[in-house]
Formats: C-alpha cells, structure tokens, sequence
C-alpha cells in the first residue's frame, strides 16, 4: 500500500524510485524478512539462501549503492531520494533494510576521504560488487562501550579514565590492531569489511580514536556466533576478535585530530536514515492494522467501525506523517551540511523509532490474541520496532547528547 | 598576514587553478557531466569564485544557485589544496562549511585531484611561497 505523496514538488523520477524501491520491498524483502525471522538459530540465517538472495538481489539493484556517490557507480541520489529509498526498505523488513544500509559503510567513508588505494582496493570494487560477495559492517560499539562511544563533543567523551577496547598502534607503515568489538557490530558475521572505530590515544579517553578500514580476512580476525535477539532477526549482529591484525597505513582514514567531529558526522547520517527506515516500518504496522480493522468482525462490525479503532488508527496515521515529515526534513538538511546539525538527526531518530514502537504496539493490540501469534506480520514488526529504541543509540541516551546541541 | 595579500591576487591563483581543472582532459569533461555549480564563498581575503557546470570559472558576485557552496578563509583554500588541511580535519576545526548534497560533494572529490597536483605550481608561479 502506498501513501499520499504530500510533496507536490516530487519529480517523477523521484516517484518511479519510490515504486521500484516499493516493488523491492514488497517483493524480496518483506517476504525474507518474515522467513528468515523464523529460523531459531541465527548460525543458520547467515548460512540461509533466503538471505543471500535477498542481499544478492539488493545489490544487483543497487540499493547498497544508496548512499554512494555516482562518480564510484553508486547511485549519487540526493537526500529526498535517499529518503524515498529507505522508507520503503524499511516498510519492507526493517532488519534487512539495516543489512543494506551498512554494508555501505566503509565504502562510503572512504569516498569522504579518497585516495588512490581506497579508491582501488575498497571505494571501486563495493559499487561495482553485484553479488553481495563485499559486505562491510559498523564495528563502534564494545562490551564495556554503548552508546557512549556515541557522544561526541560530551565530557564523558574527553574522560581519560574512558578508554576504548579496540586500540590500533602504527608500526612502520602498517597499522596493528588488538582487541575487540561488541556483539552489536550490525552485519558483523557476514561482513567482508568492517569500518572500525578504535582507540589510537588512550590518553585522550574515547575521543582519541580513529577510524580505520579493516579487511575481516586479515589475519588475526576472528567472529563471534550470530548473536540471537528478540527482534530484527535478518540483521546479522555478531562480536569481531582482533589480534594483532595488520592494515596498511592508508586505511586508517580519520586519526584523532578530527575523529570527534567524524563520530558526530556519523551519528548525524546513521541516525537520519535510522529515521527513514522506521517511518517505513510504522508505516507497515498501521497498515497491517488497518487492513485487519475491516476484515474483522467483532461485536457484529468490522473493527474499523468501532469508534475507538478509528480513534486509534488516525492517532497512527498523524504519528506517522509526523514521522515522514520529521525525518525527510532532518535528512534533507544534514544531507545537505556539513558539519550537520546533529540534533536534528537524533530527533528524527528517537521520534521516528518511537513511533514506530508505538504504532506496531496499537497495531498488535488490534489483532488481539492474533497479535501475540506468529502468523501475523505485525508480531516481527513489534520486535523489530523494539529493537529499534536501543540500536544506533539509545534514545535515552541519544537525548541527551542532542540537548547537548541545544 | 593572509597567504593571499588581496582578492584580486586569490582571484589570479584559484582562477587558474580553477581553469586548469575545467580544461584538464580527464576532470574536465566529468566535471562538466557532473552538472554542478559550485560556489566558493572566501573570507579574508573576501571573495567568490564560481566554477559552473559549464566549466566556466567566474571570479566575483554571481545571481546563480549554487549546488554545492563551500565556506572558507583564503588560508585554508591554499591549505587544502596544498594538502596540507585534510577535509575531515577543517569541517573539525570549522574552517570549511559545505553545503549541498552530500552525494554531489563526494562527487566531486575525485575529480579534484589534478587541482592538487596542480596547485603547488601554480601557487609558486604567483609568487606564493610553497614549502
């Protein structure tokens, strides 16, 4: 189902990418989405065709292309598109949304900062990939580090008495790395790359780090298992061991001159598509609920004729429009700024989460016992959109660092 | 003292910088396919520089929407194409703004090194000291 377009400026190439990235969603995401959050174990998702397939067609399309620029063979949308892009992903499976979404990752780091080894070894070969065989991951988060390695410009940020678990050495004109990431590195079992946040000064505290390209067939790397969730069970999310693992030096793409400002730059672009792709997926509780509404019939009417379920389903629908039009303007202008505006992107990531938890919770409420069953697709959407309020930041936590912006 | 005494001698060096870009025979034409109106917006010395999707380099005002605008002094231009001000380090210590899309501006990365290979001579040739 589709949604009343309130942008009249829309081009109609911006409309044919929302209905191709919809026909995707609909078609290959929703329906690997719902199958691979049925397998117990998440050792078998990452091993599952349904997932490789799902991950191989994303790119044969290109849609790990989003945030590419065209000059590398990505798609060099602009912000509204990339909006347009994500939103549908979402509404499709939010989980394998994500595992696109990252995959990108040090490709698209290394596009900021591109030199002839990155444009050779990692920029060129991810856009050109069409079989999901380069899959990058965002190695940030530690066990003794959540979100806040997610605050910069904060003073917990500049603790020395914080320090990174992961920590890189130069030696020479390679870069050693030791130590590890946490079991929340989202694509971390199937990633051939990780874009990785880690300590070069301890001294500093957390903001003393870098961020480096790291092969995973490096010598010296090993993974955890699939980490098993509660929610968004098609995102692979998995632990990185890193002992004595060697890179060259041109890998390291940002050192701790300007990590600060690149952490806030990430928090700001990850957490504006975080935006977008849980306003897709909102959207997808609401109309599962909606559809049930006037296909029940309880108390001799349809559901939708109860007036609290009315009450209920405009309540979902102002939230969500709230939602698209939080997030499309926070992406649009971060998108657009450099440095961004970084409470901007958190806003729309705490409120578009929030929503959609929100909305799959009423939603699930509809359905009555039928909600808590797995037969329906608003029981995964539940659990993902719960998964949402902790990923990429806790809101909590996301709040205070955007009112540190205030 | 700024790296560029006035506005008419950063005029000299970042116009032929500018116009050695356009008329490279790789950068230019994928500039020019890039379809981007760029607009530097200098300060000490003051100044505007445009380099348009037609690959014309216009140094003063110009009644144009810019698809991509950067912000920045005069001695962070000559030190950013001296490579000596890497873009995440003058966005950290806020010597250059951008705005535009951020896919036009990765973009244009690329296709900017010859101006930095460039630059050095050009630079010198005007009578700016390079180390």
């Amino acid at each position: 189902m589709s949604y009343l377009e309130l942008n009249i400026d829309l081009t109609d190439e911006q409309n044919a990418i929302k209905i191709q990235a919809h026909k995707f969603a609909a078609e290959i995401l929703r329906p690997a989405g719902l199958e691979l959050d049925k397998i117990s174990d998440p050792e078998d998702v990452i091993k599952s065709t349904v997932y490789w397939s799902a991950m191989k067609k994303a790119y044969e399309l290109g849609y790990h292309n989003t945030l590419m620029p065209d000059s590398y063979g990505g798609l060099g949308l602009d912000p509204l598109d990339i909006h347009l892009v994500f939103e549908e992903l979402g509404w499709g499976s939010a989980d394998l949304a994500l595992s696109i979404g990252v995959a990108c990752f040090p490709a698209f780091f290394a596009s900021m900062l591109p030199n002839d080894i990155l444009e050779q070894n990692i920029i060129y070969p991810y856009c050109q990939n069409t079989d999901a065989t380069f899959v990058g991951c965002w190695a940030i988060t530690e066990p003794n580090h959540g979100t806040d390695q997610l605050c910069p410009k904060t003073e917990v940020f500049h603790d020395p008495s914080i320090k990174g678990q992961l920590r890189a050495r130069l030696d020479g004109d390679q870069w050693v790395i030791n130590g590890q990431k946490s079991a929340w590195v989202s694509n971390g079992p199937v990633a051939t790359h990780a874009l990785a946040y880690l300590s070069l000064d301890p001294a500093m505290g957390l903001a003393g780090g870098g961020i480096c390209i790291i092969p995973l067939n490096a010598s010296g790397v090993s993974k955890g298992r699939a980490l098993n969730k509660m929610g968004q069970r098609a995102l692979p999310q998995g632990e990185i061991y890193f002992d004595d693992v060697r890179v060259p030096h041109d890998y390291m793409l940002v050192d701790q001159e300007s990590y600060e400002t690149m952490v806030d730059l990430t928090l700001a672009t990850a957490n504006a598509a975080m935006g977008a792709v849980f306003t897709g997926a909102a959207r997808a509780a609401y109309e599962e609920a909606l559809k049930y509404s006037k296909e029940r019939i309880q108390g001799g009417k349809a559901l939708f004729e109860h007036q609290i379920i009315k009450h209920k389903l405009f309540n979902m629908f102002m939230k969500i429009e709230a939602a698209r039009a939080l997030s499309r303007a926070a992406m649009i202008y971060n998108y657009n700024n450099t440095p961004p505006s970084i409470q901007y992107s958190i806003a729309s990531k705490v409120f578009c989460t929030n929503t959609a938890f929100e909305v799959s919770n009423e939603a699930l409420q509809m359905f009555g016992g039928y909600g808590l069953s797995k037969e329906y697709t608003i029981e995964k959407i539940f659990r993902d959109t719960r998964a949402a309020l902790i990923e990429d930041g806790v809101n909590d936590s996301l709040m205070l660092i955007g009112a540190h912006s205030l | 003292m700024p790296v560029f005494e006035t506005t008419q001698k950063m005029y000299e060096v970042l116009g032929n910088l500018f116009k050695h870009l356009a008329n490279h025979p790789d950068s230019g034409p994928k500039f020019r396919e890039a379809g981007i109106d760029i607009h530097f917006s200098i300060t000490d010395p003051e100044g505007d520089i445009w380099l348009t999707r037609a690959g014309d380099v216009i140094c003063g005002k110009l009644d144009l929407k810019a698809t991509v605008e950067m912000s920045l002094s005069g001695d962070s231009c000559h030190q950013f194409w001296m490579k000596e001000l890497s873009l995440p380090i003058a966005l950290a210590k806020g010597k250059i703004k951008a705005k535009g899309p951020m896919g036009k501006i990765l973009k244009l990365l690329p296709i900017l090194k010859p101006a930095y290979e460039a630059y050095p001579d050009i630079a010198r040739n005007h009578g700016i000291g390079v180390s």
